[in-house]
């Protein structure tokens, strides 16, 4: 599904040169959950806006879903991230005067579908994160949780190959936190493939795999078995 | 058209969330659009072609024949009688008309007011009408160059007999019957053309139309204004002395007639020299009325330094749009970044922001007819010498439509390339 090799990606300024991702190497199977972890500045986030086409890379070769995304032009790469990509942002970047109707409706309308197919989309999407009854109702009507689970109605509208969820609950309490990490969970257990960049140990130790990351680099690699409890057996890989 | 109706839906859901944002842009660009249009207005008309569909046909006639020689003097525009009389009597051009200007009180005889109007007069002679295409509502022209018969014009016609059909009444005029024989309809002629020599180009046409004769006999000669070398007492007097006060164009159709009226004129004014009379270089001109125009400077050069600094205002003004769009761009530079991370290509948000400047243009259109109206009725009270010449036709409507239209998508441009090129990665999280 996504398939990195040797990704750099190096920011200059006048004077320095910072290298946020190095000879980064990952590859995602279909119907994965996999947890990044790292602490601040160790190239996360820089890692999941390149997954998602946000940003370019310097180096390396970087396939997603079988397309190689070297030398894509903008229209190419926007398809792309239409398709196949379905974003969760830790802010959940709802347009605040687009009713949840609307905001789900964004997406589909670049993708081109008539407004019949959109509607069946929209409905499926906010039955799937129980807020089915609210389409009429505004961001601000909602409680966090609520809210990330429209961004991630609006995610799956468009029956992405892979959701990237970035710090999912990071604005959100214990309880809707584990409201929306069962959610994912079903969404997994459903077929989804899923890459979630977290600093909650638990939430990475829950998901089937953990990529840590630190300075730009992979530095440890584990597979987890989860169990209900959270008490995970830890395979180094 | 889906997607239009999209980007119309979310540029109105803008327009409406930022109002009073939008209020200021709009109010910005219109200002500087509509004074731009009311000037374009006043110069349009200033420029306009009075007669278009001859105007390359009649000619204004300058006879080099004033009598001091200074090579560095201004055509003249002016001739005597006896020159004009020649010239009239010549039977080249289609149709010539000889003509000078005056002012006469005037009331109708039958009145019982012994109250007088002001008006002013044409004394010219017949072929005035056929030669301007002065159009007839009731009766015609003189017959006879000394008859004691005039036409009016519309206005005068209402103002002195309340309209309608006045041929046969008689008004009196320095205490002496005049009939009149011919009524014009409305007529505007702008400028008017053979009336620019003396900065009334864009006076109205005028009250009343006389035989030139009969207006010299009766020294019709208010405001009258005659160079002379000779010592002349009356404007009857001019006949046959060097009294400077008449202009004569001629209708030439062809330019084999052309080619004849200027070797007229040139044999003309070389046998005048052969007479003993002063000349100056041989340097008479037929100029059409486009050219006569031009010559004349009608369109007057503190309106084109006007235009210009109206330009220039406009140039300001869509800077100022252009700022304050690049600061809203900047502002809402979060939902861009989001649409084009859930799939808007560069080209859909470049879309987008082109059918807002649209709806921006529309508003704007709006306001700057408006204001354009407005700014013409204030420089028309500040000017009144500008009455006669401004109004916003369908053209200047539409053109300012279109300025506004450009303006808007000049001023958008800029930020909505920065807003196109917005980092994706930076600005969400």
């Amino acid at each position: 599904m996504l398939n990195m090799k040797n990704i750099s990606r190096i920011y200059r300024s006048d004077t320095i040169q910072t290298h946020a991702l190095r000879d980064f190497n990952l590859q995602v199977n279909a119907g994965e959950f996999v947890a990044v972890t790292g602490p601040s500045g160790s190239g996360k986030s820089t890692f999941l806006n390149v997954a998602g086409l946000l940003d370019s890379f310097d180096q390396g070769a970087y396939e997603l879903d079988g397309v190689n995304i070297q030398g894509l032009n903008d229209d190419e790469l926007s398809r792309l991230r239409n398709e196949k990509i379905g974003f969760i942002f830790q802010n959940y970047n709802l347009i605040p005067d687009f009713n949840l109707f609307d905001n789900i409706d964004m997406p589909l309308r670049y993708r081109g579908f008539n407004a019949a197919e959109r509607k069946r989309r929209i409905t499926n999407a906010l039955e799937q994160v129980g807020l089915a009854s609210r389409a009429n109702y505004l961001p601000s009507q909602l409680s966090g949780g609520q809210q990330q689970r429209v961004a991630i109605a609006r995610a799956l509208a468009g029956e992405p190959k892979i959701l990237l969820a970035d710090e999912p609950t990071g604005n959100l309490d214990s309880l809707m936190a584990r409201q929306v990490m069962e959610l994912l969970h079903t969404l997994n257990t459903e077929g989804s493939t899923i890459i979630m960049v977290t600093h909650d140990p638990d939430q990475a130790r829950a998901v089937g795999r953990n990529v840590q990351v630190i300075d730009g680099q992979i530095t440890d690699h584990s597979v987890y078995a989860p169990t209900h409890d959270n008490a995970s057996i830890a395979v180094k890989v | 058209m889906e997607m239009f109706n999209y980007y119309l839906k979310l540029s109105f859901r803008n327009l409406i969330r930022n109002r009073l944002f939008f209020i200021l842009m709009i109010s910005t660009l219109a200002v500087g659009v509509g004074v731009f249009l009311a000037n374009i207005a006043i110069i349009k008309s200033m420029s306009s072609d009075p007669i278009p569909y001859k105007s390359d046909r009649i000619f204004n006639v300058s006879l080099n024949i004033w009598s001091l020689d200074n090579p560095d003097a201004e055509l003249i525009e002016v001739m005597r009688y006896n020159d004009a009389m020649h010239i009239l009597k010549n039977d080249i051009a289609t149709h010539t008309m000889v003509h000078y200007q005056s002012k006469v009180y005037t009331r109708d005889i039958n009145a019982k007011s012994l109250t007088r109007h002001q008006a002013i007069v044409r004394a010219t002679t017949q072929g005035f009408f056929p030669l301007t295409d002065a159009p007839f509502a009731f009766g015609g022209v003189w017959q006879q160059d000394y008859a004691k018969q005039i036409v009016i014009g519309d206005t005068f016609n209402q103002q002195v007999f309340g309209g309608g059909n006045s041929v046969g009444k008689t008004l009196e005029i320095g205490g002496k019957p005049f009939e009149i024989v011919g009524v014009l309809k409305p007529w505007n002629l702008k400028p008017v053309f053979y009336n620019a020599a003396f900065d009334q180009a864009f006076n109205s046409t005028d009250d009343i139309y006389a035989p030139i004769e009969t207006a010299m006999d009766n020294e019709w000669a208010i405001d009258l204004r005659n160079m002379s070398t000779d010592r002349i007492h009356s404007v009857s007097d001019n006949r046959g002395k060097n009294g400077f006060f008449l202009q004569a164009f001629v209708q030439l159709d062809t330019l084999e007639q052309k080619q004849l009226m200027q070797q007229y004129l040139d044999n003309y004014s070389q046998h005048r020299k052969a007479q003993g009379e002063y000349l100056r270089a041989n340097d008479n001109r037929l100029l059409d009325v486009n050219e006569w125009l031009t010559h004349q400077k009608v369109v007057d050069e503190r309106m084109l330094a006007f235009a210009l600094a109206s330009s220039l205002f406009l140039a300001v003004c869509i800077f100022n749009a252009s700022s304050l769009l690049l600061a809203r761009y900047h502002s809402a530079r979060f939902e861009t970044g989001l649409r084009r991370a859930v799939g808007a290509r560069m080209k859909d948000v470049f879309y987008q922001g082109v059918v807002e400047s649209m709806l921006i243009g529309s508003c704007c259109a709006v306001l700057t007819l408006l204001f354009g109206w407005l700014f013409l009725q204030i420089s028309m009270t500040l000017f009144p010498a500008l009455k006669q010449t401004s109004d916003i036709d369908i053209t200047l409507i539409l053109m300012g439509i279109g300025i506004a239209l450009v303006t808007s998508f000049i001023s958008m441009l800029y930020p909505l390339i920065r807003s196109c090129r917005t980092s994706l990665s930076t600005t969400l999280k």
